[in-house]
């Protein structure tokens, strides 16, 4: 396994006695990853990201940034290397997208004043730039943000759910955007989300959080892997009655979903072929068949109980 | 000197995010507030104000206007700038990302804190400053209260105004602690408030030298000998340096350490 940026050992937190909101998590995020940090809400995304940057002070165990044990002393440095969009970006509403970023620059000691027209570029709020913040809209605070957080060039961008607020053709071009700097500059990136779809197509490492506990922790590949043995299809016919005679016949468990919609799991592509003559020798009329998303199910079935 | 450079980029950066906010017209409305009262008050009334031969009308104008300003507006105007300055950071849910920027924690604490007390030391200067300019306005407009045959007399006058800063200190260092731990921003001012009150009730019982929300009156009207020799620093301000320190280290370790949700 190639070197670590972020590794956790151990980590345990919790808000209040009587439960606990981090327990025993092992975050290993290589460098060069995009990892999609995955789980439903109030699952310990953000309180996990938060205890990543020291803003709460963990119960026990290890944050280790760039090979080092984050503490007191190596602070300073290992957050030099990073850039971070925490939930609702920090943006002065009464100042307008320059200022802002000019305060940014003036914390974080040697960065070129030319960075700010870079970045608000590479977000595209060159236009805006001389408009409050408080006048625009979520999507552009949300991009805002991350403009601000790439003005040192970051080894390390940790995004808490960067899409939220965004419109379709904004999260095509966050998508574009995170792919872009990985592939450039070699950033690594952390993303937490709760849209597996999202996480799916971007990211090349995925954790799955769920109470606090990491549920799955893998390359997206291996994880696609590892659910390929069974596909499920649904299809829509004419006559669900008359399909579920046709299946009964052949032993094949289903689940009538609505109307006319059938749910079944399949062995192989093959077997769709095979399914599709059956049907039509039965005379039912196959309108469509499509293989589910098999992340999605996994993700619900290890999320839900 | 790394950790001068991270004190004074965090305050400038404090400076920046003053521009457009209520916190700066307060600064200036609250060193104007007097002033113009006075103002009316010497064009209306001035018939009654003209001094006796030989007497500097500048040394009751200007003594009068400081101490007018001690029992409330004052107080009020710290616990409100206090608030207002922090408040800007609690609005923009800016904490977080400060803890998160590779600089020090103390800078930002310190940072701010030094922003409130320039805003404090501005509304004096401007105090001074307008006193001036209606004292010179109302002598152009009425030749008899004698103000242009008579030089004002600067250094009672800034004597008294010092004395009132550093008295203020004591508040400035508790509300500054409060202001940035609530995020509401109702709670500090609400305690402010019902302190300053507390303040004013008991100032002139010899227990309130330990009460820093009374020594804004205490260091214009002294209730003991020590302090009526007009003093750069009696009693009163040495005690509300001790509690500015006092809590400004307090604070930032509590701060430091505090869980930023």
């Amino acid at each position: 396994m190639s070197q670590l940026i972020i590794e956790t050992e151990n980590l345990n937190f919790s808000y209040t006695k009587e439960r606990k909101d981090i327990e025993n998590l092992e975050l290993k995020v290589p460098k060069g990853s995009i990892y999609g940090f995955l789980g439903p809400n109030g699952s310990g995304k953000s309180t996990t990201i938060r205890l990543i940057l020291n803003l709460l002070k963990k119960q026990s165990g290890n944050v280790t940034l760039f090979g080092e044990i984050f503490n007191a002393n190596t602070r300073i440095k290992s957050l030099s290397k990073v850039g971070a969009l925490i939930e609702n970006p920090s943006l002065y509403g009464h100042l307008n997208a320059l200022e802002n970023l000019k305060i940014a620059v003036n914390y974080r000691q040697n960065i070129a004043s030319e960075r700010i027209e870079e970045v608000l570029e590479i977000v595209k709020l060159t236009q805006a730039k001389e408009k409050k913040v408080k006048a625009y809209s979520l999507g552009m605070k949300q991009r805002l943000g991350l403009a601000i957080s790439l003005l040192s060039n970051p080894e390390l961008l940790i995004l808490d759910e960067p899409t939220n607020g965004l419109d379709p053709k904004g999260i095509i071009e966050m998508r574009t955007l995170i792919k872009e700097l990985n592939e450039k500059y070699g950033t690594t990136i952390f993303i937490s989300s709760h849209l597996l779809n999202e996480i799916e197509k971007v990211c090349t490492h995925v954790g799955i959080i769920r109470d606090g506990k990491m549920l799955y922790q893998d390359t997206v590949k291996s994880l696609k892997q590892s659910k390929s043995k069974n596909m499920i299809v649904e299809l829509e016919v004419d006559s669900v009655k008359k399909t579920i005679a046709s299946l009964e016949k052949i032993n094949k468990k289903n689940t009538v979903l609505e109307d006319s919609f059938l749910q079944l799991e399949v062995g192989s592509k093959e077997e769709i072929t095979f399914l599709i003559d059956l049907l039509r020798s039965e005379n039912v009329n196959v309108y469509q068949i499509f293989i589910k998303n098999n992340l999605e199910e996994l993700f619900l079935s290890l999320t839900e109980n | 000197m790394i950790a001068l450079k991270y004190y004074i980029s965090s305050t400038k950066n404090e400076l920046i995010k003053l521009k457009r906010t209520f916190a700066f017209w307060l600064t200036i409305i609250s060193g104007l507030f007097i002033p113009l009262i006075y103002f009316l008050y010497y064009s209306l009334k001035y018939k009654s104000l003209i001094p006796v031969e030989g007497v500097n009308p500048w040394d009751k104008f200007m003594v009068e206007q400081i101490r007018a300003a001690a029992p409330l507006l004052v107080p009020f105007f710290i616990v409100l700038i206090t608030s207002l300055i922090v408040q800007i950071e609690h609005k923009s849910l800016g904490i977080k990302h400060l803890f998160a920027l590779p600089v020090p924690k103390w800078s930002i604490y310190f940072g701010k804190l030094t922003v409130v007390l320039l805003t404090i030391i501005t509304a004096y200067i401007l105090f001074l400053f307008f006193i001036l300019i209606v004292g010179y306005s109302v002598g152009l407009m009425h030749e008899e209260l004698n103000f242009f045959s008579f030089t004002p007399n600067f250094s009672e006058s800034i004597k008294l105004l010092f004395r009132s800063f550093i008295a203020t200190l004591g508040i400035v260092g508790l509300q500054f602690w409060l202001s940035f731990r609530m995020r509401n921003f109702i709670i500090p001012l609400g305690i402010g408030m019902i302190l300053i009150v507390t303040g004013l009730i008991i100032y002139r019982s010899e227990e309130s030298l330990y009460f820093p929300y009374g020594y804004n009156m205490l260091s214009l009207f002294p209730i003991d000998k020590d302090m009526e020799n007009l003093l750069w620093f009696p009693r009163v301000s040495i005690y509300s340096l001790l509690y500015f320190s006092g809590f400004s280290i307090l604070g930032y370790l509590d701060i430091k350490r505090k869980n930023i949700t």
